[in-house]
């Protein structure tokens, strides 16, 4: 089947079978390596993408289901402020992320704030959770995210001044 | 490998002119328990595929004084975002413990319930809540109790053929209830189960009782409710230990290691009755 979707801001159209699970399509036909595709089965987070601006597994999306939507991979989110604002919340609360988690926590953590201009930590470990890492002290994780949602609000402020 | 043909109705009507020509067309909704033991590159779905995740008719939520109606198609993210002001606590909890935030923005309150493996994490709650859920065909529909759809062998029994289309929960006041997911808390397995309870007093009696208990099959046991239910507060200690005694027994076909921590729920349940 013919598959037209928005990708990374762009449309396009990939030629697919019903069951081809979306991670794969993103990888193999676009080459977006950033989507990884491990458990298949929706448990270890490394192949999170937004759809429609949520945050969702692709490995458990087939692509017939991804038909004149939009979907958002890290490689076209790496190109927002927003991303900008993750990686200095980040850096600011000195959490280094690794290979596996670095895509899923960035859209998590970029999704939430997207719903919740300052979620409580609650919300943000929710969140995160999506992204399962042993490495990364929760207080660390809500602090990046509170200091990622700050520099957002400012960059917000100081534009509509 | 099975080249599926996916439809995509745009309503009801058009479902079921799709459902009469390809009877045996399966209904995807969030596709999380159908994909969820698939590992294999592509997944397998049969020859003919029903989105319905986008059906205006499944998609709407309704909240009146009496009860909150959630379309089938809704998601349990969409489902928790109504917030706590709308819905019934012990829903909220039994939603916020299924899987993760990423897997709510895909899987459908409909696809929890009509799941018919097993029991997936809803039933027990709705159970308890008496919650009603509406079934479709080309020429007819029906409300029946969440209840009913655990056959009398205790295991799912959803009807076959006709479509989900909304869950109907009351919204009642409770002086007590509890949640516990027995066995690993992300994923459903064999060993895994829900235990829900709600509870009603007034006037110094036990007005509502209601206790669920589900995994691979279902525990809810109406006769010893209907004679818990009428009980002056708190209950004895010889009524305390009779139900305790009668749900320990109606739950010794269940595995080893459900029953005993099904009895020890059960226990906690009726001391803080009996205190
Ligand atoms: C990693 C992972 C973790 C999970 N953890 C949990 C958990 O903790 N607790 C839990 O309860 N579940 C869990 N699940 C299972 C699943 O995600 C949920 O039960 C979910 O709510 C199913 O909804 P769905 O929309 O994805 O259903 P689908 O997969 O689309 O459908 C499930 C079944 O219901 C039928 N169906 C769907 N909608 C309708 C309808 N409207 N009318 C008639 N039939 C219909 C389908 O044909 C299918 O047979 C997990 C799954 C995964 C992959
Ligand atoms: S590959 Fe593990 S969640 Fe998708
Ligand atoms: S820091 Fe990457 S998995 Fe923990």
């Amino acid at each position: 089947m013919t598959l037209p979707f928005i990708l990374n801001g762009e449309d396009v159209v990939a030629r697919v079978r019903s069951g081809d699970r979306l991670s794969e399509v993103l990888r193999e036909s676009f080459k977006l390596l950033g989507v990884h595709s491990d458990c298949r089965c929706g448990r270890c987070g490394r192949c999170l993408v937004l759809l429609d601006g949520k945050l969702v597994p692709s490995c458990i999306v087939p692509a017939f289901r991804v038909r004149g939507r939009e979907i958002v991979t890290i490689e076209g989110y790496a190109q927002t402020n927003e991303y900008q604002d993750l990686v200095a919340g980040f850096k600011a609360a000195g959490i280094e992320t690794c290979g596996f988690c670095d895509s899923g926590k960035m859209l998590a953590a970029g999704a939430l704030l997207e719903r919740r201009a300052r979620p409580m930590p609650q919300e943000i470990l929710e969140q995160l959770s999506a992204v399962p890492c042993r490495c990364t002290d929760a207080e660390a994780l809500v602090k990046a995210v509170q200091a990622a949602a700050d520099f957002r609000a400012r960059r917000h402020f100081s534009r509509g001044h | 490998m099975v080249i599926s043909e996916v439809h995509y109705p745009k309503d009801l009507s058009e479902l079921f002119d799709i459902l009469k020509r390809h009877p045996d067309a399966l209904l995807y909704a969030g596709g999380t328990e159908i994909l969820r033991e698939q590992g294999g590159r592509a997944v397998e779905l049969p020859e003919t595929v029903i989105s319905i995740y986008a059906l205006p008719e499944l998609r709407r939520v309704d909240l009146t004084e009496r009860f909150l109606e959630i379309g089938a198609a809704i998601t349990l993210s969409e489902i928790l975002d109504l917030g706590d002001t709308a819905l019934p606590p012990l829903l909220a909890e039994a939603l916020r413990g299924i899987g993760t935030a990423s897997l709510r923005n895909l899987a459908t309150l409909g696809g929890n319930l009509a799941c018919r493996s097993r029991f997936m994490d809803a039933w027990p709650v709705l159970a308890c809540l008496d919650a009603l859920v509406e079934f479709r065909n080309a020429g007819s529909s029906a409300w029946i109790n969440v209840n009913r759809l655990a056959g009398q062998d205790g295991r799912p029994a959803a009807p076959i053929g006709g479509v989900m289309t909304r869950i109907r929960v009351p919204l009642e006041r409770w002086d007590a209830t509890a949640l516990r997911k027995v066995g690993r808390r992300d994923y459903p397995a064999s060993e895994t189960a829900v235990f829900a309870l709600a509870a009603r007093g007034e006037k110094g009696i036990l007005a509502e009782f209601r206790l669920a208990f589900a995994g691979e099959t279902a525990l809810r046991l109406e006769e010893i409710e209907a004679r818990i239910i009428g009980r002056s507060l708190p209950l004895s200690e010889r009524e305390r230990r009779t139900f305790g005694g009668e749900y320990r027994e109606a739950a010794s076909a269940l595995p080893r290691g459900l029953a005993l921590q099904f009895g020890a729920l059960v226990e906690a349940a009726l001391d803080i009755l009996a205190r």
